[in-house]
């Protein structure tokens, strides 16, 4: 069966990081990753369950990892050599039971909550991370029974998405998908419980003028989250949502999702500035304000967009890491200057809406439901035209695109359906 | 920077070898050593060796770079011909070009033997700039504001050892175009010494380099931009040796060489037979213009120098 | 040889193609056979001396105003305000009209003893002045003389300390002016008539007026009963000013007003073939126009624009008047009607016009494209009497390449407005309700304004407000060789030729339409029977 497995090969990572440079993605055919023929997992012990993928997304980390650009933080945290892909929707091949404790029914169509916490490493007591319901945060991911491994998608022992010969997953990651959600809806799950994270974490108030860094599938959908959960009630409705976008396509998005206002990325520091009727710093470019937003999200996670919002937060405001941050160069003095307060967004777990607990998933796959954000979802590619594939998704917005799966089903050697 | 960690930190050279070594704090210091405004030691200036190279520069870099700037008309030399030794040169005082174009337009045998009196505040603040002012330009320090007992002794003492002085008794440059009132250090120095004063009026130097708005534009909001030096020609009118009459103090005195420092400026304007009956007459002509307000000083000085720039025919391309 | 009358082409098949502006270069068009091309009249003879003339007037003032000499005593508060660098276009070759009076108005002043004397650019909501357009406009020894003391001052809007309230016409309309202009005991207003819409009391009431008073003539409402705002009786906005000239004048103002009006000698002669007629181009002319289009052709944009805005126009002052503010207005007007004036019979479905690179708004600037709307919709659509050169409903055509560029220090606010308030909506009425205020209030753009060269935070709605008529009475607006996605977001249709163009208009108006060309600038004005 198609699998792609990601290995560990510095010569390969080498030629990636070179190769990307020319543009994210191109270097997919010369990195570490490679199209095997591979089986399934064995099955780690109680309470796992295989899951046959059907859609399995390209995330913006999957891409710096095969760009050789990802940190080097997360060396201990991964385990090679192994499967990528950790949005998935699939079915499960037995009869499971879901992290709630409800049953699902063999072939029942599931997503998987990719964190790979104490429950599903059989560590007990749970960490007091794990034991609040903070999965996303588990302090012993590097751990337990199986091996290291952040998510499901990086672990050796689990399989990841990319793969027509299935993985595994522990009963804690399932989730069962609700019939009026499409496949495509379904994919973009976990991407919304990372934003629906985020925003709950901005902790919005309705006076707040919001900007928003970046509007590929991250930033479209911490947009939807935010609008979602204001007008539910769940959270504010802030005064204003301005979104930075590069392309068109993402502007026009944008709106659609809830933003007040998509423009051009160069024009979001503008459009922060007079919404606060602020002054701008320096003559005639405005790219450093004097106050700023309440909040901003950054869901690209470069130097140069968390540089661009310091230089947009008002004093005391808070940034929020949405995207995947490096190593890079920032200066922060900015952050010094204005008490400005840097806010990390990691994954999922619990969270508290309206005095209620409810895991984030629950809460994204009801949000993907209602906005059927399935309709981000611009491509899929079989697996063994994954170097088309990697390249579409690096080169998404500039060919006028959200989000890239590979669908499974499609697969050459897979199992038809 | 030295490396001050790592294993050989101990046995590097001592980086005082060549930077300034660091005052132990156990030691208490001295005033400061270098001397700077009034009383700066410029005695160093006038060594036969600094002379030379003094003389070397004035002659193959200031002079013809100030022609270059301003094509000077000299008139008057003749007044000087029977002239010797010591004699003190009172110009009015509109650019900073007035120096360097005076002393370039001195005969050989002054120009070479002058000292030019400088406002100690502006060209003897830091210690560079006292050296290179006193080098290019024999440049003694005085004060601008008043007659100083220690400059105005220097100043004699040198007409003493046989320098000539070059002296702007305005004690600074013209902002608006007019005169400012004189100052009395040239005729105390001439009255003091007994040496003539020389009245020179220097046409035209304000088109070349003006002085400069302190704070350009603050209150017409508009920004001063735009080139400095202007090419444009200039006048310098040598006029008749004067000496205090029997009598006459210093004031007095001061009065006069301002008075022939106007005539030569009216003579310029007009010619030395008109200038001669203007001042003579009822309404004698002035450099300190009329006391209105600063727009009708200005309008009474008539076109702007700057008038005469090309009118643009909107050439294409220009 | 006495100049000859503007004049109506019918365009037949021997016609040659015909000269249309584009930007920063022009190109010529084929117009379909029967096109009406609407000629400006040749420019009239220039006074032989303008500086006698200028004393002439001063001294034989119309109206009930004395002569300004007896007006003139010693210890008396005199200020002198002046257009800004919006007039004329392009900016005429040295000396400035401006120079010339200022000149001859000072001599009276020195003569008669007047020490306090200021001088005010009248900005309204323009930009402030440079230092060489303060010179080129007002030449050096007037520059030397008030700049250094502080006494040449631009008009500030924003200026709480200098703005003095007079009160409030019958009609509502606030009417708040520069302190200093307004208290003095003469105010000289020194203008430049290069269209009928300048001068008269728009020249102090607009010129030196604050945003409380000018938001009650620059909105969507005045605008659209400005048909057009070239033809004064015709004019809410004029209505408007006049109403609170009079406030003014009862309230004690005493303003003694000097226009000067220009021939459309607007090119010099290596362009002269952009004021000629096609048929006779010679020679020379034509291999001008085909070695400069080459060129310009090849040349970058920045340069292209340095090129154009280095032109000075050889305009030569037609008509100097003086004295009360009406009587003067009324001469200036009959001689801008006389030299600019072409009768054209009837309106047509489609109005074709190339744009140049200059409008009021963007002199040694960069001209973004609200204000290629606005000098299309605004100024040359408004350049009738009687009914406007395209029936309604009609299609206007407009050529001009429309960048989206934009000066970052003279038009920060217009940049904002492309951005936040276009790309929402591009309805005077609606803009003005919703963003108005936010713009014109905004700390930033006071402050660029204020300090910098920079147009008021509200200006690029004034210059939407500017279209409005046209934006009401046209059908569909065509932009020709423009950026599409510039001239989408202004709401028009991007064409690639004018033939793709003249198509595309057939849609609104039906085939064969009738068409006519406003051969301009040289600015002319129809008179529309």
């Amino acid at each position: 069966m198609n699998t792609l497995v990601f290995e560990r090969n510095l010569a390969r990572f080498a030629a990636a990081r070179v190769v990307s440079s020319f543009g994210s993605g191109r270097g997919a055919g010369v990195s570490p990753l490679r199209l095997v023929d591979g089986e399934a997992p064995e099955l780690p012990g109680e309470g796992w369950h295989r899951v046959q993928p059907i859609l399995s997304g390209i995330c913006g980390s999957d891409l710096s990892t095969l760009d050789g650009r990802s940190s080097r933080y997360f060396e201990a945290l991964v385990s090679f050599p192994f499967v990528p892909g950790h949005e998935i929707v699939g079915c499960v091949q037995d009869n499971a039971t879901s992290a709630s404790g409800e049953p699902i029914p063999a072939e029942g169509r599931v997503v998987i909550e990719p964190v790979l916490s104490c429950r599903a490493r059989r560590i007990s007591p749970l960490c007091p991370a794990c034991a609040e319901g903070l999965t996303g945060d588990c302090e012993r991911v590097a751990f337990g029974h199986i091996r290291p491994g952040l998510q499901t998608g990086f672990c050796a022992d689990t399989g990841g998405g990319w793969s027509a010969a299935g993985l595994v997953a522990h009963e804690s990651q399932l989730y069962a998908v609700p019939d009026e959600l499409t496949d495509q809806d379904a994919v973009t799950v976990e991407p919304l419980a990372c934003a629906l994270h985020a925003a709950l974490a901005a902790g919005l108030r309705e006076t707040d003028v919001v900007a928003v860094i970046g509007a590929g599938t991250l930033g479209l959908l911490t947009v939807a989250a935010i609008s979602y959960l204001g007008s539910t009630g769940r959270a504010a409705v802030p005064e204003a949502l301005l979104v930075g976008a590069r392309y068109a396509h993402q502007r026009k998005w944008a709106e659609e999702l809830g933003a007040t206002l998509a423009l051009d990325s160069t024009q979001l520091a503008r459009a922060v500035r007079r919404r606060r009727h602020t002054m701008a710093v320096g003559s005639e470019s405005v790219d450093r304000l004097s106050g700023g937003a309440d909040v901003v999200f950054d869901c690209v996670g470069s130097a140069d967009s968390i540089e661009q919002a310091l230089a947009m937060v008002r004093a005391r405001g808070r940034v929020v890491l949405v995207g995947m941050p490096g190593a890079i160069r920032v200066d922060l003095a900015p952050l010094w200057h204005r008490e400005v307060t840097l806010l990390g967004a990691y994954a999922y777990g619990t969270e508290r809406v309206a005095d209620a607990r409810v895991r984030t998933f629950d809460l994204a796959i009801e949000l993907a439901g209602a906005l059927h954000t399935g309709r981000l979802v611009s491509a899929t590619y079989p697996l063994d035209r994954f170097e088309e594939a990697v390249g579409h998704a690096g080169a998404a917005g500039r060919r006028g695109s959200v989000k890239v799966a590979f669908d499974l089903t499609q697969s050459t050697k897979g199992r038809p359906r | 920077m030295s490396r001050r960690a790592g294993p050989r930190a101990g046995i590097e050279k001592p980086s005082f070898l060549w930077t300034q070594p660091t005052w132990p704090g156990g030691v208490s210091r001295p005033g400061p050593e270098r001397r700077v405004g009034l009383e700066y030691d410029h005695d160093w200036s006038r060594r036969y060796p600094v002379r030379l190279v003094r003389a070397v520069l004035v002659d193959n870099v200031t002079r013809p770079l100030t022609r270059a700037v301003a094509p000077a008309t000299v008139r008057g030399l003749d007044r000087l011909r029977h002239l010797e030794g010591p004699v003190i040169f009172a110009a009015n005082h509109a650019s900073h070009i007035d120096t360097a174009l005076l002393l370039t337009t001195l005969p050989t045998r002054f120009r070479h033997r002058s000292v030019v009196a400088a406002a100690s505040d502006t060209f003897f603040d830091r210690t560079w700039k006292a050296a290179l002012w006193s080098l290019t330009l024999a440049a003694i320090p005085i004060d601008r504001t008043r007659v100083n007992r220690r400059s105005a002794d220097t100043a004699a003492g040198l007409l003493e050892e046989g320098w000539n002085l070059v002296i702007f008794p305005e004690g600074g440059r013209t902002a608006d175009g007019w005169a400012q009132p004189f100052r009395g250090g040239a005729a105390y120095l001439s009255e003091r010494t007994g040496h003539p004063i020389v009245p020179v009026y220097l046409h035209g130097t304000r088109r070349v380099l003006p002085k400069r708005d302190e704070n350009p534009g603050a209150a017409s909001g508009v920004e001063n931009e735009g080139r400095r030096f202007r090419r444009s020609p200039v006048a310098v009118l040598f006029g008749d040796p004067m000496t205090a009459r029997d009598g006459e103090d210093a004031r007095r005195f001061g009065v006069r060489v301002e008075q022939a420092i106007t005539l030569l400026g009216d003579e310029v304007a007009t010619d030395w037979w008109r200038a001669r009956r203007r001042a003579a007459g009822d309404d004698p002509p002035t450099l300190r213009g009329p006391a209105v307000s600063s727009w009708r000083r200005t309008w009474a000085l008539g076109p702007s120098p700057a008038d005469d720039r090309p009118v643009a025919h909107g050439r294409w391309p220009r | 040889m006495s100049p000859r009358p503007g004049f109506v082409l019918e365009v037949d098949g021997s016609t040659p193609p015909t000269l249309f502006w584009n930007g920063e270069g022009y190109v010529l068009e084929k117009l379909p056979e029967g096109t009406r091309v609407v000629y400006a009249p040749e420019p009239h003879k220039a006074l032989e001396d303008p500086v006698t003339a200028i004393r002439h007037a001063l001294e034989h003032p119309l109206g009930d105003s004395p002569p300004l000499s007896a007006l003139l005593f010693s210890g008396m508060r005199l200020t002198i305000c002046f257009d800004d660098v919006s007039l004329p276009l392009p900016p005429m070759q040295s000396p400035d009209v401006r120079q010339l009076v200022i000149e001859a108005v000072l001599d009276a002043a020195a003569a008669a003893g007047v020490d306090d004397v200021v001088l005010v650019a009248a900005l309204a909501l323009h930009r402030r002045m440079t230092e060489p357009e303060l010179r080129h406009a007002l030449g050096d020894r007037i520059y030397e003389a008030f700049a250094p003391g502080g006494l040449l001052t631009q008009h500030d809007a924003e200026d709480p300390d200098n703005l003095i309230h007079l009160g409030v016409t019958d009609r509502g309309e606030d009417v708040e002016l520069n302190k200093r202009a307004a208290t003095s005991d003469l105010l000289v207003y020194v203008n430049i008539t290069l269209v009928t819409m300048d001068g008269g009391h728009k020249s102090v009431a607009t010129g030196l007026a604050s945003y409380r008073s000018l938001r009650h003539h620059h909105n969507p409402q005045t605008m659209t009963h400005s048909k057009s705002f070239m033809d004064a009786p015709a004019s809410e906005l004029h209505s408007s000013n006049w109403r609170m000239g009079q406030l003014i004048k009862d309230s004690g103002v005493k303003v003694f007003q000097i226009e000067t009006t220009l021939n459309t000698d607007t090119f010099p002669s290596q362009f002269a073939f952009l004021q000629k007629r096609e048929w006779e181009w010679s020679l020379r002319d034509r291999s001008t126009f085909a070695a400069s289009s080459a060129a310009l052709a090849r040349t970058p944009n920045r340069l292209a624009r340095q090129i154009f805005h280095n032109i000075k126009a050889p305009h030569a002052m037609t008509s100097v008047q003086a004295g009360e503010v009406e009587a003067v207005h009324a001469r200036s007007t009959a001689n801008v009607w006389a030299q600019q004036g072409v009768a054209v019979e009837g309106q047509s479905d489609v109005l074709t016009m190339g744009l140049p690179y200059i409008c009021p708004y963007n002199v040694n600037s960069i001209m973004n494209p609200i204000l290629v709307a606005c000098l299309g919709l605004g100024y040359f659509f408004n350049l009738y009497r009687g009914k406007p050169l395209v029936r309604e409903g009609g299609v206007l055509i407009l050529r001009h390449p429309t960048p989206p560029a934009f000066h970052p220090g003279h038009h920060p606010s217009y940049i904002d407005f492309y951005e936040q308030v276009l790309s929402q909506t591009t309805d005077p009425m609606e803009m003005s309700k919703h963003f108005e205020e936010s713009f014109a209030t905004d700390p930033w753009y006071i402050h660029l304004y204020r300090t910098g060269h920079a147009y008021h935070g509200v200006h690029p709605f004034y210059m939407w407000y500017w279209c409005a008529h046209a934006l009401e009475h046209l059908g569909r607006v065509i932009v020709v060789g423009g950026d599409p996605k510039a001239v989408r977001r202004l709401g028009f249709a991007p064409a690639s030729t004018l033939n793709d163009a003249l198509e595309m208009a057939t849609d609104v108006v039906g085939p064969s339409p009738s068409i006519t060309h406003l051969h301009a600038p040289p600015i002319l004005m129809a008179d529309v029977q």
